[in-house]
């Protein structure tokens, strides 16, 4: 079977190993991957911030660049469902662009849908090691229902010990442009969530999205921690052969 | 569901409110209970206007006829609602409902045939000309204004007994 | 900073708050505390299909806002009670002010009510030489501390019991005492005495019926009752929007309210107040008059922000919103905080003071989860921050900001080449940016992922 990768644009530009790790772990299980080199952004910054149209810009180009049939994966919630949910909202006054946004929300997954859904990986399970804990993003759970596809992923790892973090549903404050807008509270929201990683005694924080990742890694810097943060595609490319 | 049933909700769900429901088979077995209940008190406030308020045996010189200055105020109230253990308060027939709102203790009696089973039972049978004052009341008065710390007892009653007969 | 000198200082009231540690610590006790009893009051019943139930009833009323609100007139006047409307704060607090003058009230005692936050009734009232004493206890705290509201719920949840001691202790003069069984019991006293010798009650309503002309009142110390039975005259405050069509509809919200509020199965008290007090009765307010607010609701109810109008005051989308939880009610320097009351806030007092209470989300959606009517809390945030970008209350340096972002979005080109410059720069694009995000962000990776993958 053949997708077509969206890397999005914090992978393609601070964190390309995970745009590897994601290729590495698809061909794995046999996926034939498409990387189309015209993408850019999904266009959610702008979005978040109500800046519709130049949202709308970078959906229509998205969805240019990403013609075809074949499922769209992205190793992100808050971009996948930019593509599924908003998409389609944004050119609601545009019936010709509302049929084609709706045509490509219909085939892109996040990551660990494709993973679960399509792929059935957590069946066979994976290899990891040490000790994991997970961090569930806002728009992965509440806007694209993601709840139990990475856990069923994480719980699968032989080799590898799961820790439940508590209350991880709760937003770690980055937030897109929040972050920007209200540094000082998105830093105390990483900081209640660093505690919370911290209590687990984790040697890693994993999550689908670098948007979160990062806001935590930093936090995790700020006080000089040890754990490690990586996102859930280098977590189970680490394990593969 | 069975009356029985229904009044065995309405008691659990009600001390699970914080009030102290007893149910009762006669007068007699009422009578004895507000003894206990009341030990010594004094000034206690009963309006005397139903049956079961006539039938309360109570000695004259512990009775205040000022439901604003007694420590008690025994009455029968209208109804009951089993969902939520709460007590019907009305004020149909001229009943001050009031009397049982000043007083630290409300001793409330409840017919156990008039304990409706839902919210929606009873409000539906309200109709669009409800008497001036209905009051849902479920357990004692309580705040949690101070660091979310509950304290029972706040401007109403501070203990709500309830007997049903 | 704010451009815009009369709008909220919102993140500046936010770093206040962050280095506040006796603030912070209370609002994670008072968040944490109503989200856990929110979540044990759900678990056992099917509060979703309650949700939906709710939900469903209050958009039906919305609909058809001005048919209950004339059917509601006429019932309410058929009970006894006397119906003022009032389109702004400016008229409430005249007709409230006139109603008082009429019966020569002097000694007001209240319970709590957001709408007479709003139209900031109280500081009137004192201005007018009236003497109004609030009674809900916390409401009655912060009375004595001269301080507004920080929850729609809990008003005094910033505050810590020995915060409430010293302030008693000073204005009451009283022992000393940090003990809240002690504290509440002192105001029991204290307000008995207001409650018998009040000539006027001022309360709010959480729901007005349409069928019998009934108000309804849920509380929880019985300040309520006492404000609106004992004194001979009652004057009742409310917005159009708490307009429900029967008491046979009251069930569907008292479920939802009172649980999505505090975790009770129902409030110690639930008063149906219908008119005044009739020939042969011995309860009741003698005179009842009515206070129906429209203050902007029926623009909004006729516009795309309907929703918001379906609220019930029930505070849940405050305790489980990551920014309220952090920072408080205060910051929002508004009567309504959290979700609800950036939304509500920002249509009633529009965008000129709101705008930078857009902020005050992440969009995570926390809210709309626990919300008892279902409103679409982040959908109607993300509108506003539309229209905020439409009206132009945004930085020149974001817009044109944003107007790069789109053409780095078209074109893989423009937008490589920013990658590039913003590595090549980005110890330079650090100071500029100050404390903002890029200095909490690693540097840009010198080979993209797309430079990988040719």
């Amino acid at each position: 079977m053949r997708v077509q990768l969206f890397g999005t644009c914090l992978v393609d530009t601070f964190f390309p190993e995970t745009g590897e790790a994601t290729l590495k772990l698809l061909r794995h299980f046999g996926v034939d991957v498409v990387y189309p080199h015209g993408q850019t952004c999904c266009g959610k910054p702008a979005d978040s911030g109500g800046y519709s149209g130049a949202a709308r810009k970078a959906a229509e180009h998205f969805i240019s660049v990403f013609e075809g049939n074949d499922p769209i994966v992205i190793p992100s919630g808050s971009c996948a469902s930019m593509v599924k949910n908003h998409y389609p909202e944004l050119f609601k006054n545009d019936r010709r662009m509302k049929e084609k946004a709706e045509a490509v929300a219909e085939r892109t997954y996040e990551l660990t849908q494709f993973l679960v859904h399509v792929l059935k990986v957590h069946e066979a399970g994976l290899q990891g090691k040490g000790s994991i804990t997970y961090h569930s993003s806002c728009q992965l759970t509440r806007e694209l229902g993601v709840r139990e596809e990475p856990l069923l992923l994480l719980e699968s790892l032989r080799g590898a010990k799961f820790i439940q973090l508590p209350r991880a549903d709760r937003c770690c404050g980055f937030g897109g442009i929040f972050m920007a807008r209200l540094p000082e509270v998105s830093m105390a929201l990483a900081d209640e969530k660093a505690d919370a990683i911290v209590s687990t005694g984790a040697e890693t924080v994993t999550g689908c999205d670098h948007g979160c990742l990062m806001n935590i890694a930093d936090a995790l810097n700020r006080r000089g921690n040890a754990v490690k943060v990586k996102h859930i595609a280098a977590v189970f490319a680490e394990g593969l052969e | 569901m069975t009356g029985g049933e229904t009044v065995n909700i309405f008691m659990d769900k009600a001390a699970k409110a914080g009030a102290e429901p007893v149910s009762v088979k006669d007068i007699g077995e009422m009578n004895r209970l507000l003894a206990t209940i009341l030990e010594s008190t004094e000034q206690i406030y009963c309006p005397g206007v139903t049956e079961k308020e006539c039938a309360v045996e109570i000695p004259e010189d512990r009775r205040t006829d000022d439901y604003r200055a007694a420590s008690v105020c025994i009455e029968e109230v209208f109804g009951a609602i089993a969902e939520t253990g709460s007590l019907i308060c009305s004020s149909h027939g001229g009943k001050t409902v009031q009397a049982g709102l000043l007083p630290p203790h409300h001793v409330a009696i409840v017919s156990a045939d008039r304990v409706y089973e839902k919210l929606d039972d009873f409000f539906s049978s309200c109709g669009d000309s409800p008497p001036t004052n209905i009051t849902l009341e479920t357990g004692p008065s309580r705040t949690a204004d101070i660091e979310l710390t509950l304290i029972v007892g706040v401007h109403g009653p501070e203990r709500l007994s309830i007997i049903v007969l | 900073m704010s451009i815009f000198t009369r709008s909220v200082p919102f993140r500046a009231n936010t770093i206040k708050a962050l280095n506040d540690p006796s603030l912070r610590s209370a609002l994670r006790h008072a968040t944490e505390t109503f989200a856990q009893k929110r979540s044990e009051a759900k678990a056992s019943v099917p509060f979703e299909a309650w949700r939906d139930d709710a939900s469903a009833m209050r958009s039906d009323v919305l609909s058809n806002l001005s048919g209950y609100l004339d059917l509601f007139r006429a019932r309410a006047v058929r009970a006894g009670a006397t119906v003022h409307l009032a389109k702004d704060a400016g008229s409430a607090r005249e007709i409230i002010v006139s109603v008082l003058k009429q019966f020569s009230a002097k000694r007001i005692v209240k319970s709590k009510s957001m709408i007479t936050e709003e139209i900031h009734l109280n500081s009137y009232l004192h201005q007018q030489g009236f003497n109004v004493v609030e009674t809900d206890l916390g409401e009655y705290i912060i009375q004595l501390a001269q301080e507004s509201p920080s929850h729609i719920i809990v008003p005094a949840v910033h505050k810590t019991r020995r915060q409430v001691g010293r302030l008693f202790a000073e204005k009451l003069g009283c022992d000393y005492t940090e003990d809240p069984f002690v504290l509440t019991k002192i105001v029991r006293r204290v307000l008995r005495d207001e409650f018998v010798s009040a000539d006027a009650g001022i309360s709010g309503a959480n729901f007005a019926v349409a069928d019998s002309g009934s108000i309804v009142i849920v509380t929880n110390e019985g300040n309520g009752r006492m404000v609106t039975t004992l004194p001979p005259l009652h004057i009742a405050v409310f917005s159009i929007e708490k307009i429900i069509p029967s008491l046979a509809d009251l069930p569907k919200l008292l479920r939802t309210l009172t649980r999505s509020a505090t975790g009770q199965t129902l409030s110690s008290y639930v008063s149906v107040i219908t008119g005044s007090r009739k020939p042969g009765e011995t309860t009741g307010a003698t005179e009842l008059h009515l206070v129906i607010l429209d203050n902007g609701r029926s623009e909004i109810v006729n516009g795309e922000f309907r929703e918001i109008l379906k609220c019930v005051r029930c505070g849940a989308c405050m305790n489980v919103c990551p920014v309220y939880r952090t920072v408080g009610g205060h910051a929002y320097a508004s009567t309504y905080p959290g979700p609800m009351g950036i939304i509500l806030t920002t249509l009633l007092e529009r965008m000129e003071r709101a705008h930078t209470l857009l902020d005050a989300t992440t969009l995570c959606g926390a809210c709309a989860e626990v919300c008892p009517v279902k409103v679409p809390l982040p959908r109607l945030l993300r509108r506003l921050r539309e229209l905020r970008v439409e009206q132009d209350f945004t930085t020149q340096m974001e817009r044109r900001g944003m107007d790069g972002f789109a053409l780095a979005a078209q074109s893989p080109r423009i937008f490589h080449l920013g990658q590039k410059v913003a590595r090549l720069s980005w110890p330079l694009l650090k100071k500029l940016d100050g404390n903002g995000a890029l200095v909490r962000m690693p540097r840009p990776d010198p080979v993209t992922f797309t430079r990988r993958m040719q």
